[in-house]
């Protein structure tokens, strides 16, 4: 060998080399027996003895278990995304929402007062509410302001010019203030001007000038008055809010401080605890506040401080009470609503008392007198009349829905603490019952503020007293100025009190009573609305199997849906219904056959459509295979619906594989019985169909490989057919991407093509398979994760196939051995996945060597090489000279081995002389060497069993052990091992002390 | 005592929908303490459902598994013994027990565990114990579609183990037992 | 000398004190260095001021002047004789008794009023007496005197509410035809006698009203009478504004009437001879109109087109 040959292209040389080899052995072998001699297989002797075993660790004592985790992650996938998709659309937020003005660390508040506790519980819902506050209602970019915020836009200017010069102003030029109530500001500008009187009022307190962080703390709520940007009222407010409630706490600190009762650190006094300096200091406060001409600035400014009434008085539940009487002052609904919302949040800051109002300890008095003026606002609202403009009603919607918020949070806080005991009498008090007996006997109520009590009412309250509730809900008429506003609002009700019953689910009367009522209302609904309510009521009517008004209600959908276009709301509402009923129902078919049901699949479109195909398909392959040729069908259409749908824009995208997955998966799941050519077309159908799915093209081969071997055990009039299968397959991989997962296709058609008898078939697709190996980059350069592992498994089985089949003399009988050998010497694979190859190929030889092969193809036209070429000596000649030229390779490979680790010493030693490299050189080295030695010893194996040891191979397997012992530690196991097998092998006449360690 | 399920070959879903029921309402959490597979499941979800029986799960690639990151081969051991799974469609021939006993000797283990000849094997030879569990599912194979599902519960006690296998055949779970134990040579040699 | 500076602290933060109880203090004195002097004394002085400046006469020339001031307290007690004052903070604390058992001539205690026209106020100087060649130290505070308790009415203040109407007829300034031809109607009660401890209280409904509401208020005033030779000249003068309802509010609605009176600017009502002290609220109903809008800072005590209101003696005590 040349030892400085490192570059591969000395292969060919070396093989040229070997050849040399291999004319001498066939001279030799021409005058006595062969020089190298496979050794006969003999491993039915080893089998173990295997008896019947009664008891065993899986016996069962117990019934089998139900409760197997399921064996499809699918399954949880799509529950997990059913559950999204039930989401109540009511409290999905808005998608348009703009970001979050204000950071959160600004809405970090000391607090004050109160249990430590429960008062971070209140800070977390209050910062989480504002949150909710702004993203609820965005404001657009800009905002014009009318001339109450000049403290915005003059900014600092306007603090030093005294009240008189600004109306002087005014008063000179009144063309000049109207000008200015159309000034634009961005948002920005006005929240970041907002900041800066925070941080005024800030600087001011800590330069103890109180009297001027006062001033500008009711110039902040002034601010408030000004409800002419409707939508920027809600940010304003908690932006105001938070400097009134920064303002409020400073005060308290203080006048704590001056009661001196801070060193114990309690925040359980009583006013007759307090100092008189501090009460003073407390009192002058309440004064200066109370002095405040305009009313709104002047409640926000007494709430923001209204903690410290506790420093006067024992129970602050008097100034709570006329707060709220002074905020009927406040005309403006918007103002009034918001401000009734901050003495619900400031009100939480005081602890709790016994008023005797409730039976409980928190006085609520005032939150119900709070809703009962509200309710008297919307009614107001409502029935104001139209002033000419188009869209009154669309405002006083919005106008509506601007105070919600307000209405949702007093609810919360109302309901918080009152004990089950209470709630009727608030009930009665919010005007809902008539007395304690008839809680919802009521007449008339506001929607919205029903809806709010509604929502949070306990389930048994709601479940106990469905029937009154219902009787609200319709006698709800203050949106009378707008039937539609109404419809939408006693829909909203009508949903929630469906939802709220599903929550615990009893077949009562009282429940029917209520559907038959629900039914009856709303079959004059619009479809969106009709959807929107029995949605919240088909949990109950399926539950409790009301299957006549399941009837009606589909009946009445299909009615409604049909003939028009149907918009996305009503689609979602369609969705989530189909969904329910799908998840509810077991059995597809039981699905399929309720009236209308595909009726109303057919009427949709778009992504809703997708989901609901998607969870058909889902169900259907839940439960094994589908067998029923109508759901097949129409599984089909569904599925190429489904795949019409993708968006081939993002061809990747979770949805698509999603949806990619279940369209596989019914494939898979499609069962036709007997009845195999039809599921064959099915096949072809599904391809055609189905094209741009990769994972299913995989699929098909799969089944149709499947079916082939089903149809070959059935018997051999199948032969046709599984012709037919084949060669759907054969056309069918080329399209798969992936040339390992086209060579492993190729294999198993081949395997199965050999099942069914079809030699020609499987020598053609085992050619494409060796093809296929072509393109494979064997150094792993170019292309990235190349696996080789792989590639020499798939080599090793094609070697592992080529045993049973049957050589065909014209293309030559060791026609596969050879290709791979040729495409081995044509490819510049790694020596050592050369090495592996050679030596699978020589265990191939040695195989087909066999007096006996250890296997053949099942099918009886299939002749094993055994009984075609066994004693053939051109077979046998061929087959050594194979065996000779691999060995040889092999040999070759193994002994260039070290010029390539010293040529890799060799240059780092040359290009990089720090220890650094040199020491990353050794390893490198030591890996290689290990890595030789390893292969040598694979080799030695190899050749130890595959052939008897006479003194041709006993050199071989001695160099190999030689490199093998240069290269390994002397105790190395593989090593050890080897050479005791060498040892036991040797033929008693030629133990030669060279292979003794 | 520990139990080891050995298991392979399923080739779900592309030859088999599942496992047999009979086969699933033995195999329950809980009872077995290692799970050793042989390769192709073919799909995630049977994998999620090995892992479900046993978190510790031990698998090699099969020709058709999904997942690549399977080693070809791997070794474990489990007390007294160390173990080597491999797939087995590498072995040429397949199921050859000399070249078994090579692979044997390179991973150098007392018990090899191979799969995809899909029928149930357990020799001994001087170096140790191969063993197939055959296919769990009854999957045709490469050369045969008559294949009665099966799989091997190993129950592993100091330097004895007694292999169970199991096996549907004609719809009834037949269960045979194979008791041997690691030789002082084999042992001495280790 | 620059270098020392005296201050005068009372006891009590709030500087309240009634006639009957005694001015307690100290007296700091902040020097660089010792320095001599001929006595420490505090002076304590009070006194009604009365000045006319035109009021309700009209006549603004002939009445204008300031009018003799009544004393009621003048009083200076030695603190110390003459003595030294070490370099360093002194404090020398003090104690006064405000009334005089002795002296009854004097005029009665009238509360600290700072007024228009009548300013009751009450001050304490501190003096040092240097010699004739340096000026003396001094420093003054004022302290607010209320009535004693023994002074005061027995009974307790009866919250004695006053029912008012106010609707197009009772007017007595021209309005608005269509506020006149609409109508309105506002009902409610308000206390006429209060406690000065107290905030105003009562309640007010809108019953109805034809135009909408702009706003309600409540405007405190006071009557400062003084008399003048034969003449008795009373100058009103808004004390302050408290708005109770912003806007159209809801019809039927009661909203509470709650006024904080404002410190120093209320006292009892006072009458005495030479001059009077009262009050009085006014109810007052903006209503929106355009015209209000040429004129959005007119004097609130004039009554407008578009206003309407009702005016109620208002008697404020101090309760015992």
């Amino acid at each position: 060998m040349v030892p400085h040959m490192a570059d591969l292209s000395e292969f060919s040389h070396a093989v040229g080399q070997s050849k040399v080899v291999v004319g001498k052995l066939k001279e030799k072998e021409q005058d006595s027996e062969m020089v190298m001699e496979f050794k006969p297989a003999e491993q039915q002797f080893h089998a173990l003895p295997r008896s019947r075993a009664d008891l065993h660790p899986l016996h069962s004592h117990s019934p089998p278990s139900l409760s197997l985790p399921r064996l499809r992650q699918v399954d949880d996938d799509a529950e997990n995304r059913n559950n999204e998709e039930f989401y109540d659309p009511l409290r999905v937020p808005d998608s348009n929402a703009s970001p979050a003005i204000v950071d959160d660390q600004d809405f970090e508040s000391s607090s004050s007062g109160g249990n430590y506790d429960s008062v971070q519980a209140q800070t977390k819902e209050w910062t989480s509410f504002k949150r909710f506050l702004m993203q609820r209602f965005p404001v657009s970019k800009m905002i014009s302001l009318s001339s109450m915020s000049s403290t915005i836009v003059r900014g600092g200017k306007a603090l030093e010019k005294t009240s008189t010069s600004m109306h002087l102003e005014e008063l000179e030029d009144p063309q000049k203030s109207s000008e200015e109530t159309a000034k634009v500001i961005t948002r920005q500008e006005y929240v970041s001007r907002l900041h800066e009187l925070k941080d005024e009022i800030n600087r001011a307190w800590n330069a103890e000038d109180r009297v001027t962080s006062l001033k500008l703390s009711i110039k902040v709520a002034r601010l408030l008055m000004d409800t002419s940007v409707l939508n920027f009222y809600p940010t304003l407010f908690v932006l105001a809010a938070d400097v009134l409630d920064m303002l409020g706490d400073m005060v308290w600190e203080r006048i704590r401080l001056k009661a001196e009762f801070a060193e114990d650190g309690t925040e359980n006094f009583g006013a007759s605890d307090v100092c008189t300096d501090a009460k003073e200091t407390c009192y002058n406060w309440f004064c200066k506040v109370g002095s405040i001409q305009e009313l709104l600035p002047r409640i926000y400014l007494e709430l923001a401080i209204l903690p410290c009434w506790r420093f006067l008085i024992e129970q602050p539940s008097e100034p709570l009470h006329r707060l709220v009487m002074m905020t009927r002052g406040l005309a403006d609904p918007l103002a009034s609503s918001y401000c009734r919302l901050y003495i619900a949040h400031r009100a939480q800051k005081l602890p709790s008392y016994d008023t005797g109002y409730f039976d409980q300890t928190k006085d609520i008095g005032y939150l119900i007198t709070c809703v009962n003026d509200m309710k008297l606002v919307f009614t107001r609202i409502s029935s104001s009349k139209e002033t000419g403009n188009g869209c009154f009603a669309d405002s006083k919607r919005s106008l509506i829905s601007l105070m919600e918020p307000a209405i949702e949070f007093i609810m919360k806080c109302l309901f918080k603490d009152v004990s089950l005991h209470s709630v009727g009498k608030v009930l009665v008090e919010l005007g809902l019952g008539r007395s304690q007996e008839e809680l919802f006997g009521g007449s008339s109520s506001v929607s919205v503020i029903l809806y709010h009590i509604l929502k949070e009412l306990s389930t048994d309250l709601v479940s106990c007293h469905a029937v009154g509730i219902l009787h609200l809900i319709k006698c709800s008429n203050d949106s009378s100025y707008d039937q539609i506003f109404l419809f939408v609002e006693q829909c909203l009700n009508y949903r929630l009190l469906g939802l709220r019953l599903s929550e615990q689910i009893s077949q009562t009367d009282a429940v029917d009573a209520v559907l038959n009522d629900v039914i009856q209302v709303v079959s004059q609904y619009g479809l969106d609305e009709y959807l929107k309510v029995l949605d919240a009521y088909l949990d109950i009517i399926l539950q409790n199997q009301m299957d006549g008004h399941l009837k009606a209600i589909l009946g009445r959908i299909s009615e409604l849906a049909c003939d028009k276009v149907i918009a996305d709301d009503e689609l979602a509402g369609l969705q989530s219904i189909l969904v329910k009923l799908l998840s509810h129902f077991k059995d597809l078919e039981v699905v399929f056959s309720l009236n209308h049901f595909l009726e109303i699949l057919d009427l949709m479109h778009g992504s809703s459509r997708s989901i609901v195909n998607m969870h058909i398909l889902d169900m259907a392959t839940r439960n094994g295979h589908v067998r029923d040729p109508t759901t097949i069908q129409l599984l089909f259409e569904i599925s190429q619906a489904l795949h019409d749908d993708f968006d081939l824009a993002h061809i990747k995208s979770d949805d698509n594989q999603q949806q990619a997955r279940l369209i596989s998966r019914f494939v898979l799941m499609v069962d036709h019985g007997d009845e195999y050519e039809r599921h064959l077309a099915f096949l072809v159908e599904c391809r055609g169909a189905f094209g741009s799915i990769t994972e299913l093209k995989e699929i098909l081969v799969h089944s149709s490989n499947c079916l082939a071997a089903k149809a070959t055990k059935d018997g051999k009039k199948h032969l046709g057919f599984v012709k037919s299968c084949i060669a759907f397959s054969e056309v069918t991989i080329p399209s798969i991407s992936g040339h390992i997962k086209q060579l492993h296709l190729y294999l198993e058609t081949a395997e199965v093509a050999l099942l069914g008898g079809l030699v020609s078939h499987a020598d053609g697709l085992i050619d494409s398979a060796i093809n296929c190996l072509q393109s494979f980059d064997g150094m792993g350069g170019s292309r990235a994760a190349v696996d080789s592992d792989g590639i020499l498994s798939s080599i090793r089985k094609l070697c592992s196939l080529s045993v049973m089949v049957p050589g065909d003399p014209e293309v030559g009988i060791l026609h596969i051995p050879k290709s791979i050998l040729s495409l081995i010497n044509s490819q510049p694979w790694s020596p050592r996945l050369k090495t592996r190859i050679f030596c699978a190929i020589f265990s191939l030889s040695a195989t087909l060597s066999q007096e006996r092969l250890p296997y053949r193809a099942v099918h009886p036209e299939v002749p094993g090489n055994d009984l075609l070429f066994f004693g053939d000596s051109s077979y046998v000649h061929e087959l050594l000279s194979l065996t000779e030229s691999v060995l040889q390779n092999l040999v070759d490979v193994i002994e260039l081995e070290p010029s390539r680790v010293k040529y890799f010493q060799k240059i780092t030693n040359v290009n990089i002389e720090t220890s650094f490299f040199l020491s990353i050189a050794d390893l490198c080295y030591a890996g290689l060497k290990a890595a030789r030695g390893t292969m040598s010893l694979e080799a030695c194996n190899c050749i130890a069993s595959s052939f008897k040891i006479n003194e041709h191979v006993l050199p071989v397997c001695s160099k190999l052990i030689e490199t093998a012992k240069s290269c390994l530690s002397a105790n190395d196991r593989y090593l050890i091992s080897t050479i005791s097998i060498l040892d036991k092998n040797l033929p008693p006449a030629a133990v030669s002390p060279s292979i003794a360690i | 005592m520990v139990l080891v399920l050995a298991i392979g070959d399923l080739h779900i879903p592309h030859r088999a929908a599942d496992l047999p029921p009979k086969f699933k309402s033995m195999l329950v959490p809980g009872k077995i303490q290692h799970i050793i597979c042989t390769g192709n499941l073919c799909i995630k979800e049977v994998h999620d459902y090995l892992k479900s029986l046993c978190p510790d799960l031990h698998v090699t690639r099969g020709e058709y598994d999904e997942d690549s990151r399977y080693p070809e081969n791997k070794t474990l051991t489990i007390g007294q013994f160390k173990l080597g799974i491999c797939h087995g469609h590498q072995v040429i021939p397949w199921g050859d027990l000399d070249s078994l006993a090579m692979l044997q000797r390179q991973l150098d283990v007392d018990i090899l565990i191979t799969g995809h000849t899909h029928q149930f094997k357990a020799y001994k030879h001087e170096g140790g114990v191969v063993i197939n569990p055959g296919s769990a599912t009854g999957a045709y194979s490469s050369f045969t579609y008559d294949v009665n599902p099966s799989f091997v519960l190993m129950d592993i006690d100091g330097l004895r183990v007694v292999l169970y296998v199991y096996e549907l055949i004609d719809g009834e779970v037949k269960v045979d037992k194979i008791d041997f134990k690691k030789t002082a040579t084999t042992h001495a040699t280790h | 000398m620059s270098t020392a500076r005296v201050e005068l602290k009372l006891s009590r933060p709030n500087r309240i004190y009634r006639p009957s109880e005694t001015l307690q203090g100290r007296i700091v004195v902040k020097a660089a260095s010792s320095f001599s002097h001929y006595g420490i004394r505090i002076g304590l002085t009070g006194s009604v001021n009365l000045q006319v400046r035109g009021g309700s006469a009209g006549v603004i020339e002939s009445f204008y002047g300031v009018v003799k001031p009544i004393h009621i307290l003048n009083n200076i007690i030695e603190i110390k004789p003459s003595g030294k004052i070490v370099s360093g903070t002194t404090e020398i604390p003090f104690s006064i008794l405000l009334r005089n058992p002795k002296e009854d001539n004097l005029e009665r205690f009238y509360e600290t009023f700072h007024g228009t026209n009548i300013s009751i106020q009450y001050l304490a100087t501190v003096d040092i007496m240097r010699g004739y060649l340096h000026k003396s130290l001094s420093a003054t505070v004022e302290f607010i005197v209320e009535s004693d308790k023994a002074d005061l009415l027995d009974e307790p203040i009866s919250p004695e509410m006053v029912i008012f109407y106010i609707t197009q007829d009772t007017q007595r300034h021209p309005i608005l035809p269509e506020l006149k031809s609409g109508g309105f109607r506002i009902t409610g009660r308000i206390a006429t006698v209060c406690s000065i401890l107290e905030p105003l209280s009562g309640e007010l409904t809108v019953e109805a009203s034809a135009i909408p509401i702009y706003s309600i208020d409540i405007h405190l005033l006071r009557v400062e009478s003084v008399l003048l030779g034969e003449k008795i000249v009373t100058e009103t003068s808004l004390i302050q504004t408290t708005q109770i309802a912003d806007g159209d509010v809801c019809r039927n609605m009661t909203l509470p009437i709650y006024v904080v009176l404002p410190r120093l600017l209320t006292c009892p009502t006072v009458f005495a001879g030479p001059f009077s002290i009262e009050f009085k609220v006014a109810i007052v109903i903006n209503f929106q109109s355009e015209l209000s809008r040429l004129y959005p800072k007119s004097d609130p005590k004039t009554p407008r087109l578009w206003t309407a209101m009702e005016t109620l003696p208002l008697d404020l005590a101090r309760p015992r």
